[in-house]
């Protein structure tokens, strides 16, 4: 009966200790830093098993499934059929949003007073982010779609409209259309991790929203910079 | 209507006027728009959309002067301040390299084939580009092939040299009120321009970016490569304000349509097509 209270601190500990972010001279929480995600998901963002080349993983995406319509469904496998060649990024092609954040490659977010600004060492690609409440352009459309944020408490909120249906999910053939909506949440959860939260919608491929969820860990390497990868720069000349 | 085409014969004439060299570089901004803002720190604040109009833009076709029309490219005067001929210093076997260059191989332009520009050829590449001044950095955001620079201001060492990239490795300093980049770490696969002027992967770059007022920095490069130059060159150029209210910087992808090649003839060194 005297331990009582004891467990009833225990139980609520997790809770009240939701980590605080630092913030920025600018008092926004401060996701600045080179980050990388440690995740098969650029292979494949579902359960799968290893293959040449290719490590087994249990996937990102919440729940496992993705609500594809029949159609939609018999187009992604016809893209895992062909996704050797039919794959973007085997043609050093901008990666798109969610897909440039999991890719095995770091990341710097760099934060001012009126921007986030997402640099990827992946092909050079980045998304300037403004927090000034503007809106998506319309009647144009970019491969890494146009990124619109606010926070929201702790978490950077990241709406991505105006992508292209260029960009693929992963090296497995899972797709958007031109359709796609992205809502994407990132929120500090301790000195060297950020979670990572983002909701899909494309009415036009999937039958309702889904989510994808992954942490980014921070990369610890002294003297770390982003390098460069000008992917179809090392290809041979003959391509 | 009207205006527009009384602006460009206006515009055409003052070019005509071909100006001395010193002229050429130190455009008056044409109203008083106060001095540069400075950030929380007490440096310059440079945040905002830039571009290189002409005639710093002229050196995206070519850096020196480029009196006759050729291979499409209009003429032009170059951007060179030093030597006073405007020439580059080239060492014999590069002048020679150069003149090959021109004549057999100008569908080689790395920018053809979508490959990062390089520096200086990036800052003065078309589109615009924009600043930002995050703590202990700048950075620039190109349109121009989704480039950037990540150039920290706090002190720290280049990158080992046997590392070799496209945009080089850039260090910042302040000098009073001058940010000064220093650009090592650069491969031999850049240009300087669209007309075959070129660099080793010994190429050394200092960039001053000073302040004029609020819409104009004053953009100086000097430029080393012992293995290709006599002596050490500089270029030097306004960057303007993009002062149009609500102007965003766009993505501008270039191997994900890439339609240029195609317009190089046989006698631009479209023979080396593969």
């Amino acid at each position: 009966m005297k331990l009582r209270p004891l467990f009833f601190l225990i139980a609520v500990v997790p809770a009240l200790a939701q980590y605080h972010a630092p913030r920025t001279a600018n008092g926004q929480p401060d996701l600045q830093g080179i980050w990388q995600a440690e995740t098969t998901s650029s292979y494949d963002i579902q359960a799968h098993s290893a293959h040449l080349g290719m490590p087994a993983g249990t996937g990102i995406v919440v729940g496992g499934e993705i609500p594809y319509t029949p159609e939609a469904a018999a187009q992604k496998r016809q893209n895992f059929q062909n996704r050797a060649t039919a794959d973007p990024n085997n043609k050093c092609f901008l990666p798109g949003v969610p897909r440039a954040n999991y890719m095995p490659f770091p990341f710097q977010i760099f934060q001012t007073a009126k921007d986030v600004a997402i640099l990827y060492e992946y092909v050079h690609a980045y998304r300037l982010i403004p927090l000034d409440g503007s809106k998506h352009p319309e009647d144009v459309d970019f491969w890494m779609g146009d990124s619109r944020g606010h926070w929201e408490g702790d978490t950077l909120v990241v709406d991505v409209a105006d992508s292209n249906d260029q960009t693929w999910f992963d090296a497995s053939g899972n797709f958007h259309s031109g359709a796609s909506h992205v809502i994407e949440r990132y929120t500090r959860t301790g000195p060297d991790t950020i979670s990572y939260e983002a909701t899909i919608e494309d009415p036009k491929v999937f039958t309702k929203p889904w989510n994808i969820s992954l942490p980014f860990y921070r990369r610890l390497e002294k003297n770390l910079q982003l390098m460069e990868y000008d992917c179809y720069a090392y290809e041979e000349p003959s391509k | 209507m009207k205006t527009i085409l009384l602006g460009l014969i206006l515009s055409v004439a003052a070019l005509a006027q071909t100006p001395g060299p010193q002229e050429t570089h130190r455009e008056k901004p044409a109203v008083n728009a106060g001095p540069m803002p400075r950030g929380a720190d007490g440096k310059p604040d440079f945040q905002g959309v830039w571009e290189v109009r002409s005639p710093g833009g002229n050196a995206a076709y070519d850096v020196e002067d480029h009196l006759k029309a050729v291979y499409g490219i209009p003429p032009g005067k170059g951007v060179i301040v030093d030597p006073t001929d405007g020439k580059i210093p080239y060492l014999p076997a590069a002048a020679q390299r150069k003149q090959d260059l021109v004549a057999h191989h100008m569908y080689d332009d790395p920018e053809a084939h979508c490959f990062l520009s390089g520096i200086p050829r990036q800052v003065y590449a078309p589109f615009g580009f924009q600043i930002l001044q995050p703590a202990n950095y700048v950075l620039f955001l190109f349109e121009n092939f989704h480039a950037y620079r990540v150039i920290p201001t706090d002190g720290r060492p280049h990158l080992p040299a046997d590392i070799k990239t496209f945009e080089g490795d850039s260090r910042g300093r302040w000098d009073g009120d001058t940010l000064v980049v220093d650009v090592t770490n650069q491969n031999d696969r850049t240009w300087f321009d669209m007309a075959g002027n070129f660099h080793s992967d010994e190429l050394h770059v200092i960039e001053r970016y000073t302040p004029v007022d609020a819409n104009t920095i004053d953009y100086r490069a000097s430029i080393e490569d012992p293995k290709t130059f006599s002596r050490p060159w500089t270029i030097a150029f306004p960057i303007t304000r993009i002062t149009r209210p609500g102007y965003e910087i766009m993505e501008l992808a270039c191997v994900e349509g890439e339609r240029d090649l195609k317009h190089y003839t046989e006698g631009e060194g479209g023979g080396n097509k593969k």
